[in-house]
């Protein structure tokens, strides 16, 4: 391993589906301690970008690089190995509907880590207090609200102990009373030092925690920058132009 | 009334004989049905996940078994391709091995049709924690598919038990056969077919009230029970 | 789902091991719906006037038979197949039947009946050029043969297969056919059982009844054949018919 070499790297990822170009030529580079978060209009390959990079979906071009080392995406252990080291957080949350929170997040600890059932269960209570859910432990994901839902699902991507996370849209699909909760996880993640991926359209977080902004279109990173630097008041950029456009039409749909 | 008492002491007579036949019904049907589970599982899963050639190859399979007759089945198999490669399972084994073949067809695709319900988030949710495709299949598709498909199961159960009458063609005596042997004898025709009836009814019956109860048993907490509208249990699924 | 294998397994090895008991056991495939020929007795067990033939034979001439209710239209594949080793079960000797098995020597003849129920004036004449509803055993010679003549003499009645005598016998009282055209020994026994029916006369040349072998299997030809030679000069035959056959 080399000590310089960045912990996560992606470089020039391409991806074409049905005949389309979704992806072209995108590269990011996470740091520890990095918070970098991907923004643009809807379809412009956020999602496909970050389900590139744990390789969810191959990319036609591209190599991913974790700590240095390419990884082989034709290898089955490889592919195990950086969705370990690579955790991903879902819009939908994907939780497993047939079992409790707490066997959520104990499953890929017994199957993926091969712990026993009983060492995973402690786990797994231990990562759901993390996010403040001890209590419903029990509880299947059908009798749990969204934003609990979201918070089992981190907590069960953080059971892996990865050294990156990817957070796909993780509030977009929450009623708007719930968005607060998730996010305070997410903030306390991002002050204990883990690096992050995250597209979102909360614009107030990614002004306040992100490291670097990216902002994508057409599938590809056409702005990239600190908030400081794209957000400031008077900067000709599209991100910002973007931005106002999206508070717009937020306030006028807390208007109607 | 004297010709009622006469049937009546007819099928009484007759019914531990018959009796024997439901026996050999129940061994049959439940060797066909585990047969058909064990089979028609791996089907399913490789007709959703399996690469393009190995598709189509079960495509094949359940096409040759769906559209071909049991009793036409029957008789290729017992009297044909078994005897050619020199396989002797006896009558009941053999009725149990074609009768499963067919069934494994019908529960591949009833297992299918659940695979293909389950939104597949679920899936890429399995594989983003660094499980393997066959760890999400085993611990996150099929327990949840096999819940689904309880009640289309139980169909299964019900045609298949009505289907194993068939199997007399091979000499198994089941049921229809000891009736129909014994109607043969005493002319009796109608009450003993009655009797049958309910023999049959009550298999039936039983077997439906087990399934519903493990459906019961096996309900997901917070789920809607899986007799309501499609489109509820889908927005259970997806959580929004 | 092992416990469920294993069970698969046991049940399959439990047929095996019972089809294949000992060698020198022969398995008579019988079409149990034939009485008095062969039916199934109140115990369960096989029975009739084949049954014991074959059974006082085997004793004779020193092999096992196991009689297997078939089902009819599958019994000479079954034996072709090898599943049994004869059929001894009111098997009319048939050219189409004996260019694919061996018979024995014909051991019963039987005359073909036309019967209607007894409050019927219908006479067999009038049942095959009438336009009535005749009933007939599927698959049997006289299927075949009534088919035939229908053919060749464009005759009027419409033909209602059934499984068996009993079966068209049954809906012969039910009125749902005119006439049945059948074996006379099921007829017999019907009549002998009480049901209300007579025979009007006969409507094909009698049929023989022999038994059926593979053709390959040329020493049980020979055993059977021997068999019933002893068992004719036996005081037992005429004991037998009396039994079964007897027209009261």
């Amino acid at each position: 391993m080399n000590a310089s070499s960045p912990l996560l790297q992606v470089r020039g990822v391409s991806k074409t589906l049905g005949g389309r170009a979704i992806l072209h030529d995108v590269s990011i580079t996470v740091d520890p301690g990095d918070l970098k978060v991907l923004i643009g209009p809807s379809g412009a390959g956020k999602s496909t970008f970050l389900q590139c990079i744990n390789r969810l979906i191959a990319p036609d071009e591209g190599e991913i690089l974790l700590n240095g080392m390419p990884i082989d995406g034709s290898s089955t252990a490889e592919l195990c190995r950086l969705r370990q080291e690579v955790g991903m957080i879902f819009q939908d949350f994907n939780l497993f509907d047939h079992l409790t929170a707490e066997a959520n997040v104990a499953l890929a600890l017994r199957k993926v880590r091969g712990l026993s059932s009983d060492n995973a269960g402690k786990r797994a209570r231990k990562e759901l207090e993390r996010v403040g859910l001890a209590s419903r432990a029990g509880l299947y994901p059908a009798q749990l609200s969204g934003g609990q839902k979201q918070r089992v699902a981190i907590a069960r991507a953080l059971a892996m102990e990865p050294k990156v996370l990817l957070l796909d849209e993780p509030t977009s699909a929450l009623d708007p009373e719930l968005v607060g909760e998730v996010l305070a996880v997410i903030r306390d993640l991002a002050a204990g030092g883990m690096p992050m991926i995250m597209a979102t359209h909360q614009m107030d977080f990614a002004r306040s925690l992100a490291t670097e902004i990216l902002f994508m279109e057409q599938g590809r990173i056409i702005e990239q920058g600190s908030p400081a630097d794209l957000l400031a008041t008077g900067a000709n950029t599209r991100t910002r132009d973007f931005c106002s456009r999206l508070i717009a039409s937020e306030s006028g749909k807390a208007g109607a | 009334m004297d010709a009622f008492l006469h049937s009546l002491t007819t099928v009484f007579n007759a019914l531990p004989y018959i009796a024997q036949g439901a026996f050999v019904t129940i061994v049959m049907v439940a060797g066909a049905l585990s047969l058909g589970f064990l089979l028609g599982l791996p089907l399913a899963v490789a007709q959703v996940y399996a690469p393009r050639p190995v598709r189509m190859l079960v495509g094949l399979y359940v096409w040759f078994f769906r559209g071909v007759p049991v009793l036409l089945l029957l008789f290729l198999f017992y009297f044909g391709l078994f005897n050619v490669i020199g396989l002797d399972l006896g009558m009941i084994g053999s009725s149990c091995a074609v009768l499963g073949l067919a069934s494994a067809a019908y529960q591949s695709q009833i297992f299918r049709g659940s695979i293909q319900s389950l939104p597949s988030g679920q899936f890429k949710a399995g594989r983003a924690l660094g499980m393997t495709d066959m760890q999400c299949i085993r611990s996150v598709v099929l327990p949840q598919a096999l819940r689904i498909s309880i009640p289309a199961w139980s169909n299964e159960y019900s045609i298949l038990l009505k289907d194993s009458a068939m199997c007399f063609a091979l000499g198994t005596p089941e049921i229809m056969a000891r009736t129909h042997f014994v109607a043969s004898r005493t002319y009796e025709y109608l009450p003993l077919y009655i009797a049958a009836g309910c023999i049959y009814f009550l298999i039936t019956l039983a077997g439906i009230t087990l399934l519903r109860r493990l459906e019961r048993r096996v309900r997901i907490p917070g789920c809607a029970a899986p007799d309501m509208t499609g489109d509820s249990a889908g927005g259970m699924q997806t959580g929004i | 789902m092992k416990r469920l294998l294993a069970c698969l397994l046991g049940v399959a090895l439990a047929c095996s091991l019972s089809s294949a008991a000992s060698a020198k056991t022969y398995v008579n495939g019988i079409d149990a719906n034939y009485p008095p020929f062969s039916f199934v007795g109140e115990d369960g067990n096989p029975t009739g006037f084949d049954i014991e033939a074959m059974n006082w034979i085997a004793a004779k001439m020193g092999f096992e038979v196991k009689h297997q209710p078939m089902d009819w239209d599958g019994i000479i594949p079954a034996l072709l197949a090898g599943k049994i080793d004869m059929v001894c079960s009111g098997m009319s000797i048939s050219p189409e039947r004996a260019a694919q098995v061996a018979f024995s020597d014909p051991y019963y003849t039987i005359s073909k009946l036309i019967v209607v129920k007894d409050d019927s004036d219908m006479s067999a004449e009038q049942a095959l050029n009438g336009k009535i509803r005749l009933g007939v055993q599927r698959g049997t010679n006289e299927h075949a043969y009534l088919e035939q003549m229908q053919q060749d003499r464009k005759l009027p009645f419409t033909l209602r297969p059934y499984d068996s005598p009993p079966m068209a016998i049954a809906d012969l009282l039910n009125g749902r056919i005119d006439a049945a055209a059948l074996d006379s020994a099921p007829v017999n026994n019907a009549i002998a059982m009480g049901r209300k029916i007579k025979s009007v006369g006969t409507f094909a040349p009698d049929d023989n009844f022999g038994v059926a072998i593979r053709k390959d299997d040329a020493e049980l030809l020979k055993t059977v054949n021997e068999g019933y030679r002893q068992l004719k000069a036996d005081p037992f035959w005429k004991e037998l018919q009396d039994k079964y056959l007897s027209q009261k």
